[in-house]
């Protein structure tokens, strides 16, 4: 090759690589770094309160109950072998009676933690351990001692910086919720005067979009035409909100455009004949909300392709009364994510392409409360404990390296803050968030603590 | 000679004007639609707007549900267009007729002013509605109605 034609060929691939630069919805020019590790991420929040003894410990019953059983109920994201005994976490045997008699079948051939890194020992380290807190840590990097439900976090989060920082459109960035109670629709943006809904990331929780009260009040409207309905209703609209901007006073929307408002009625509008028809994408098994949910966040994945998207579970907080419902629900949300990760390698543009991280948003306590279930067995809550501080995170896709095991009990290594210094990462936007100077002291990309 | 004085001095203090000086007090020109600073909540927006469309009131458990079904969805003008839309799909809902509006476009403008943002159009407003109507054939009262019942201001008191 001769010189001209190596030197044009190395600045294609130098432009490839680093992308033009462009004008960000903040004035300011970003130019991508060539540090990008995928186009998408995938954040599932294992939540509901996840004990370190039934997952990555691998301890079934022998770290909590009476009964000596050990073994592994999250086979599809744990490497470890299943219990041989007192099976209660799969489906029902109703024939004979037995609850959660027969394990859910894996997914996955190999274990997401041999294909990808797993930190056994990370720790919650600020605050109590409430689902909220520990939900709101996870999107925004920062711990909130003081924040009550129904508050926004005020640090920005994950789908701010990147929407300010890297150009991101709101569907690009995504909060997909197991419901709306408490906190969850507010997970999707900042109360932060800095950030906020200019910069915030669509949500939905679409096991009430799409379930009862989406059925009765969304499903089967009229498909106004995007172009001729919609253009004169824009107008006039757009006229009349003219007149009352000035006043800084509006509908709290997310700056989707037309076009992407246009997209996500169309998303709903499919969503509901697919439901219609039974044509949804559903985990094998999908007899909870949480598995429900990640079917629809499937859904969402194929029809957007998000660059962020955030998925939340809820149904292990049974544990607070019912710890085989517990055991049932932690089987099914391994089933689920398997299942999701799945999938993902079967859309285009996000095969290969996409990390997904999952940590649980806390623990649980080590010691019982005094609610024993059907099977005789005491149940958990999660206050402030060491224990309801313990969690892990496991993270795989391209660029993650495989079958590697980051600290232990003795060496933990980790923080629930970390989730968005390690997204910006992998979109080559760290120090630009960590300059922001609003993440947690420990929080840190979890490549630089490999 | 005192009493020619004092005569003089009546007569001229009688002769006198008084000067009123008129002024008057600054005042703050607002428009119209100064007066709606609060946002309603979405209970508030979506009674008021199931109550323009259908004219009665929609019921507690239906309340609920479509409080639910909103909060569902983050983008709340996406999230209210498809409440609308669906209204919109229902025989029930109550609109001003294509001819009514033709034949008196200056009466259903300044009634549906009234109807959702509780106030007359300014004669600008007027003008730019009346326009439009006339440089759009196919624009229908459901168009405005649309509009009125998914814009800003409808959504501030």
């Amino acid at each position: 090759m001769d010189r001209r034609k190596f030197i044009k060929k190395s600045a294609l691939a130098a432009a490839g690589t680093i992308g033009v630069p462009y004008l960000l919805p903040s004035g300011l020019l970003f130019a991508r770094q060539s540090s990008m590790k995928a186009q998408h991420v995938v954040f599932v929040q294992f939540a509901g309160g996840l004990r370190h003894q039934e997952s990555v410990l691998q301890l079934y019953l022998s770290g909590s109950q009476t009964e000596k059983v050990e073994g592994n109920i999250m086979y599809n994201l744990l490497d470890g072998k299943p219990p041989e005994d007192k099976i209660a976490y799969g489906t029902d045997d109703k024939q004979n009676n037995i609850v959660g008699a027969f394990p859910i079948n894996p997914i996955l051939q190999t274990p997401l933690q041999r294909q990808g890194v797993l930190f056994p020992e990370v720790r919650f380290s600020k605050g109590g351990a409430g689902h909220f807190n520990g939900l709101s840590t996870g999107v925004s990097g920062n711990y909130y001692t003081t924040a009550g439900l129904r508050q926004r976090t005020a640090s920005p989060t994950i789908f701010e910086y990147m929407r300010k920082h890297a150009g991101f459109k709101a569907t690009d960035c995504w909060s997909i919720g197991q419901s709306i109670i408490g906190s969850r629709p507010l997970l999707n943006y900042s109360a932060h005067e800095d950030y906020g809904r200019r910069y915030g990331g669509n949500f939905i929780a679409p096991t009430i979009t799409f379930g009862e009260p989406g059925q009765q009040h969304f499903m089967d409207f009229k498909n106004y035409h995007p172009d001729t309905d919609y253009g004169m209703i824009r107008e006039v609209r757009g006229f009349l909100n003219k007149n009352f901007a000035t006043q800084g006073l509006e509908i709290p929307h997310l700056y989707n455009t037309p076009e992407e408002e246009n997209s996500i009625r169309e998303f709903v509008r499919v969503t509901f004949e697919k439901v219609k028809e039974g044509r949804l994408t559903l985990p094998p098994v999908n007899d909870n909300g949480d598995l429900k949910t990640l079917g629809y966040a499937v859904e969402v994945l194929r029809w957007f392709k998000p660059k962020v998207s955030v998925v939340d579970l809820s149904a292990i907080d049974v544990c607070h009364g019912n710890f085989t419902g517990y055991l049932k629900n932690v089987h099914r949300a391994d089933h689920g994510i398997a299942f999701l990760w799945k999938e993902i390698q079967s859309i285009p543009g996000m095969k290969d392409n996409t990390i997904m991280i999952v940590m649980p948003e806390h623990g649980r306590d080590l010691e019982p409360n005094s609610i024993k279930d059907l099977n005789d067995w005491v149940s958990f809550d999660h206050s402030g404990s060491p224990n309801a501080r313990r969690m892990f995170t496991l993270m795989v896709g391209p660029g993650v390296d495989a079958n590697l095991k980051v600290g232990s009990e003795t060496n933990p290594v980790g923080d629930a803050a970390d989730i968005v210094p390690t997204i910006a990462d992998i979109f080559g936007l760290k120090d630009k968030v960590y300059s922001a100077g609003l993440l947690d002291g420990n929080a840190r990309s979890l490549f630089d603590r490999m | 000679m005192l009493g020619a004085v004092c005569a003089i001095m009546l007569t001229f203090s009688n002769c006198q004007k008084d000067f009123y000086v008129y002024e008057i007090e600054d005042q703050t020109i607002l428009p119209v639609n100064s007066q709606k600073i609060k946002p309603k909540s979405v209970p508030q927006y979506i009674s008021i707007l199931y109550t323009n469309f259908f004219q009665k009131a929609i019921s507690p458990n239906s309340m609920l549900q479509a409080q639910q079904a909103i909060e569902s969805i983050g983008d709340k003008q996406v999230a209210f267009d498809i409440l609308l839309s669906k209204y919109m799909n229902d025989s029930r809902v109550i609109l001003p007729s294509l001819e009514s509006m033709q034949k008196d476009p200056e009466a259903f403008i300044r009634n549906t002013y009234r109807r959702f943002l509780v106030r007359e159009p300014t004669e600008a407003e007027l003008n730019w509605m009346l326009n439009y109507i006339k440089s759009r054939p196919n624009v229908t009262p459901e168009h405005f109605y649309f509009a009125f019942g998914t814009c800003n201001e409808h959504f501030h008191y």
